[in-house]
């Protein structure tokens, strides 16, 4: 299903892509204007999908986290719409990229044309060069085609030709994929797979959901109805004060000890990367500031860790057992397994002694209201 | 998330401390299917018990105890693997076990006192405590074998099962089963300290087999458990499969163990100071050693005090007179004590051939008199025979006699179960007779003459004035033994047992002279040591009172019962042409002799021995009997007294200590409001006294949960009011903030917020956790509980 492109490629052409500097001039966001419109954006996507609230949740957190996002799950649930629906409801460029068997690299990253007028080489920005990436049914492609996104994943920039051309900031890449179906598909390459911060599945709506959808659909698309909700600078300050949270030495410890943990188990064939760590980490400082925090709780990495680390696992042939295709499953227990193992760094410890000594005097009572114990349970 | 949270459920669990719920789920399961394979560790611990309590079989009489202590062992042992099956928590086992055993010891002993026979009440300690002196004064008391009383009893079950609890916490709770069976050693080496032969050899080895049994079957329960359930994590116990490379192989191991036990008991045995008492024990004469039925002076008097007597051997004679039977003489004082001289054992004086009594002069009147023995429980190497035997038919095995003190022993054989017919002499002199004999002794008898080079003045001072106005050495015996028996002097076999005021050494002589209180052995070697201080060769006889008639039989005789209530000392005075004379200065004893009939003025009185019941002849009988009764009144008074004071004191003990741990909590509670209060700690502070009180109330507090989803677990517990919930959230923050945030805000409420959640916590919960948080904290185990425990637990127990 090839629909519209959001923008033609005369808009993206015209994208600012010199900006080097990341977040230059931007102005300080303040947290609850981030939640708010943390919260404004994720009511626009859930008027597209229903009932799928941790997906959405984690898909933003992802974005604002200036991470990548894996959308794996059965055929028909969303998961396209999904991305369409994050992408729309941000006001920035936008690039599609229907992954097919036949997609070469070029056609991701852009070509260098021959212009007769000027007589030279001409650089054509392919449809990577955008704010936000969908790549849809990406393991339809080639692993070749599939690598040309490597170097724009990691670090942010397009080199053709020797010519190096950097990514629009922000810079996401949304990328669907269907597990099931397996015939000529090409397995993303374990390189690849870490590049992408979260994986999410969608799973079936409940009774309900579909329901509703059913009656939303009847008409027309609802994507049609949807607008962005914020711009992009607004999102640029945003991806801004969600660095700026705080993560302390306990929670930095605490994720360290989780991704340790997956490098020992005796039911994986392979851990987490230091990278896992690392963008678990900064899903953990997004998280809290769309929940209006400006520190980190184990809560938030508890949150996040089986959508950060699951896809970066792999478990050995014996604790896959019987499930020959799909590790997902098996993934998610092993990951919550060593959740529920590993001691949450609280009480009299010496970072706590340490931290009770920075004079009181010097921060006020924080701007945050206190929020109910029982709602974040879920989150 | 949620289906995280989920999954931390049964985690939880089974994180929870010792006292929190059961494991639910799978954590339960294995559990449950890791118990029922302790089952024959259990059996075989308990194999251990009863083999080694079978140990103490010498020491005591009868077998009925065994059964008792087995069935208190089986009820602890069996028990506590039922507790298990049923999913206990490891840490109750004990208590609950102790219960078991407290139930079961109020079945047994207390009488019906306790509530529904298993509960004890106030009544049942009272019983409980008088069983215990009991058993204590009986065990201080009896020789070895010893009758089995109730309070003995007690003591034996109530250790064994103690023994049983601390075997099946060390090696079924804590999996440490040599260090377990090693309390089965307190039963087998317990024979070992009280008489010589130590614990029977084939009950030594059994015990040895079963304790290897019980290693056995260990290693074979740690390899099933293994391979069923395959350990994880770095630490975790591995027995898979036994090293068979390295070290010598199964035999030969064995061998070098056998070798090394042999070379090092060897060379312990040499090196090793060894055992020897002083006084009577090393004066036993050469291979001339008292088994376990009679033993000189401090024996005696233990034998004496024995509750209940045991027959020592019946016999019939043809005497007009029942003669005392002698065991042996103790003619030398050594020391301080009286003691057998060991050079007459001469194996050349067979009993078949007995010398006519030494220094006997023929104007003596004697009679010839036989008695026909029967041995029924005494167990010696010294023969029982009237004094001056003259022939001995129908022993078994080699049997000497001595020549000085004409005692007969065996160096080989024993007297159980001996029969045979003593003829022997019995001497009449008369008054005159002995009135008229001279001071020119014999160079044999010299050596009776001797004392301590520094006795107590006591005795000379007492025999001197006793004997004022005596012409004859005879007069003089006759005073002193009249003075002995005199209402003056009391007889109880119980009066100063301790410090070391048993026994006839010279010194104990003194003191008893002091306090006119004692038994025969204090009579008789009063009167030999004052005797010997007057110039007049004196002697100590141990032997037999001549018992009591049971049946006639025809022609006129008699058959007598001997028990070893009549074990008897008494002196004997030489006189010169008629040899040793027999005196009976104790009261209420024996037969006084018969020499002058104006000597003493009471008619000769035979009193069948009935310790604590004595009776004198004459006016003074009665006075005496009131003194005595009177005397035991007020003792049983005093030590009433002093028993409900102990009580008191040990319930009082006990409420204070009920009240420690408690009170150990609520201060430490106390404490760190304060220092909350105070600005010194904040929000860690505050959440670890509310992840302690949890933990009081019942709530597990597993290290693995997040702060928000432990205070989310508490307030879907329902004990929390809007209030305290609010407080709570407002406790969460102020511990995120400080632990997680950059710099921890001070919260001026926290401390109010905090009391209100810990009140909540504490008001909406049933009684039993209540109480249980407030007299046993579980947080204040929890610390040696994470020692004891160790990391592993958080492993192991992980679903």
């Amino acid at each position: 299903m090839n629909l519209n492109p959001i923008r033609s490629n005369a808009e993206l052409a015209s994208v600012p892509s010199a900006d080097a500097a990341p977040f230059k001039g931007v102005s300080a966001v303040d947290l609850s204007e981030l939640q708010a419109a943390g919260r404004a954006i994720m009511r626009n996507i859930e008027t597209v999908i229903d009932g799928k609230h941790d997906a959405v949740k984690i898909a933003l957190t992802v974005l604002l986290a200036e991470g990548h996002l894996l959308i794996e799950d059965v055929p028909g649930v969303g998961k396209t719409m999904l991305a369409k629906a994050l992408a729309r409801s941000v006001d920035c460029t936008v690039g599609r990229i229907q992954f097919t068997p036949d997609l070469l690299p070029s056609d991701v990253t852009g070509v260098s044309v021959f212009n007769q007028a000027e007589r030279r080489f001409e650089f054509k920005p392919g449809p990577v060069f955008a704010n936000i990436v969908i790549g849809d049914e990406i393991n339809r492609a080639s692993p070749k085609t599939q690598s040309a996104l490597l170097e724009s994943m990691e670090e942010r920039q397009v080199t053709v030709d020797g010519v190096t051309y950097p990514l629009a900031l922000p810079f996401t890449v949304i990328a669907t994929q269907n597990p099931i179906e397996m015939e000529g598909t090409y397995a993303l390459p374990e390189a690849q797979r870490d590049r992408f911060m979260a994986r999410i599945s969608m799973g079936y709506p409940d009774t309900e959901s579909e329901l509703a959808m059913l009656d939303s659909r009847d008409t027309n698309s609802p994507l049609a109805l949807i607008s962005a909700v914020v711009s992009g600078e607004d999102l640029r300050n945003m991806m801004h004060a969600a660095r700026a949270v705080f993560a302390s030495s306990a929670v930095k410890e605490y994720a360290v000890n989780l991704v340790r943990a997956t490098r020992d188990d005796r039911d994986l064939r392979l851990g987490a990367s230091p990278r896992a760590t690392l963008q678990l980490i900064r899903a953990a400082k997004a998280q809290a500031a769309l929940s209006g925090r400006d520190y980190v709780l184990p809560d938030d990495i508890d949150s996040l860790a089986v959508a950060v680390l699951g896809h970066r696992l792999v478990p050995t042939s014996r604790a896959l057992g019987h499930h020959h295709q799909d590790s997902g499953p098996v993934i998610d227990d092993i990951v919550r397994r060593i959740l529920a193992d590993t001691p949450v760094p609280i009480g009299s410890g010496a970072s706590a002694r340490s931290g009770a000594v920075p004079s009181v005097a010097q921060s006020p009572v924080h701007a945050v209201p206190p929020r109910p114990v029982s709602s974040t349970g879920q989150s | 998330m949620t289906s995280v949270a989920t999954k931390r459920a049964p985690a939880a669990d089974s994180l929870a401390t010792p006292t929190a719920a059961r494991p639910s789920g799978p954590a339960r399961r294995r559990q449950g299917g890791r118990d029922a394979a302790l089952w024959p560790l259990a059996l075989s611990l308990l194999l251990l018990l009863l083999i080694s309590c079978a140990a103490l079989g010498p020491l005591l009489r009868g077998s009925a105890w065994w059964w008792v202590c087995a069935m208190v062992g089986a009820v602890v042992l069996i028990g506590a693997a039922l507790f298990r099956r049923l999913g206990l928590p490891r840490a109750v086992i004990p208590v609950a076990n102790s219960l078991m055993l407290v139930g079961a010891m109020t079945l047994l002993f207390a009488g019906g006192t306790g509530l529904f026979w298993l509960i004890p009440t106030s009544q049942t300690i009272g019983v409980f405590g008088g069983l215990i002196t009991d058993g204590g004064a009986s065990i201080a008391q009896q020789s070895t074998p010893a009758e089995v009383t109730l309070g003995i009893l007690f003591l034996l079950a109530g250790g064994t099962g103690l023994i049983a609890i601390f075997m099946d916490l060390l090696a079924l709770t804590l999996r440490w089963p040599a260090l377990g069976a090693a309390f089965a050693l307190v039963p087998l080496l317990a024979p070992g300290f009280v008489i010589d032969d130590g614990a029977d050899i084939a009950t030594l080895v059994v015990a040895a087999i079963a304790f290897l049994l019980l290693l056995r079957v260990d290693v074979y329960v740690r390899r099933t458990q293994a391979a069923r359930h395959p350990p994880t994590g770095a630490g975790a116990p591995r027995a898979y499969r036994p090293e068979r490379s390295r070290g010598p192989g199964a035999i030969g191991g064995a061998l070098m163990v056998g070798a090394l036990t042999i070379v090092g008991a060897l060379i312990l045995s040499a090196v090793a100071p060894s055992f020897s008492a002083g006084g009577l024990v090393t004066a036993r004469p050469g291979g001339l050693l008292f088994g376990s039925g009679v033993s000189p002076m401090i024996n005696l008097g233990q034998d004496l005090r024995r509750p209940k007597a045991g027959p020592a051997f019946h016999y019939t004679s043809t005497g007009t007179e029942q003669p005392y039977f002698t065991l042996l003489t103790l003619d030398e004082v050594i020391g301080l004590t009286w003691t057998a001289r060991i050079d007459g054992a001469d194996t050349r004086n067979t009993v078949d051939d007995i010398a006519r009594p030494f220094g006997l002069d023929a104007s003596v009147e004697t009679e010839e008199a036989s008695a026909s023995v029967v041995i029924d429980g005494v167990n010696s190497h010294w023969l029982p025979a009237p004094a001056r035997a003259t022939s001995i038919d129908g022993l078994s095995g080699s049997w000497y006699w001595d020549s000085r003190t004409r005692a007969i022993a065996s160096t080989t054989a024993s007297t159980l179960n001996q029969k045979y017919t003593v003829s022997s002499l019995e001497i009449k002199p008369t008054a005159d007779q002995l009135r008229v004999s001279g001071t020119d002794y014999p160079a044999s008898v010299i050596g009776n003459l001797q004392l301590p080079i520094d006795p107590p003045p006591i005795i000379e001072e007492t025999a001197r004035q006793v004997t004022a106005g005596a012409t004859s050495s005879y007069d003089a015996a006759i005073a002193m033994q009249k003075y002995l028996r005199s209402s003056a002097f009391t007889y109880d076999t119980d009066a100063p047992v301790e410090d070391g005021y048993d026994g006839g050494g010279v010194d104990v002589i003194g003191a008893f002279l002091k306090a006119k209180r004692g038994y025969c052995v204090h009579f008789a070697s009063a009167m030999a040591a004052m005797a010997r201080t007057l110039g007049i060769p004196s002697r100590v006889s141990l032997g037999y009172l001549p018992g009591v008639k049971s049946q006639d039989l025809a022609q006129g005789l008699g058959q007598y019962n001997v028990d070893s209530h009549d074990l008897h000392a008494w002196p004997e005075l030489y006189f010169v042409g008629i040899g040793w004379v027999k005196f009976e200065p104790t009261p209420g004893r024996g037969t006084v002799p018969n020499y002058e009939q104006t000597a003493d003025a009471g008619t000769p009185t035979t009193v069948p021995g009935a310790p604590g019941a004595p009776s004198a002849p004459g006016l003074s009988a009665d006075r005496l009997a009131d003194d005595s009764a009177l005397e035991r009144q007020t003792a049983v008074r005093s030590t009433d007294s002093a028993y409900l004071l102990g009580v008191v004191g040990v319930s009082a003990l006990g409420l204070v200590l009920l009240l420690v741990p408690g009170g150990a909590r609520r201060m430490l509670r106390r404490t760190r409001v304060r220092r909350i209060r105070s600005k010194d700690a904040g929000g860690v502070l505050a959440w670890t006294e509310l992840q302690h009180t949890s933990l009081d109330h019942g709530i597990p507090v597993p290290i693995t949960e997040t702060p928000r989803a432990f205070a989310g677990r508490l307030e879907r517990l329902g004990r929390l009011d809007p209030a305290s919930s609010q407080a709570l959230e407002r406790v969460l923050l102020a511990l995120e903030r400080s632990r997680f945030d950059r710099s921890h805000a001070w919260v001026e409420t926290l401390a109010d917020d905090l009391t209100l959640v810990l009140r909540a916590l504490h008001a909406n919960a049933s009684v039993g956790i209540r109480l249980r948080a407030t007299f046993a904290p579980t947080s204040l185990f929890a610390a040696l509980g994470t020692v004891l425990r160790g990391e592993r637990r958080a492993r192991a127990m992980s679903p």
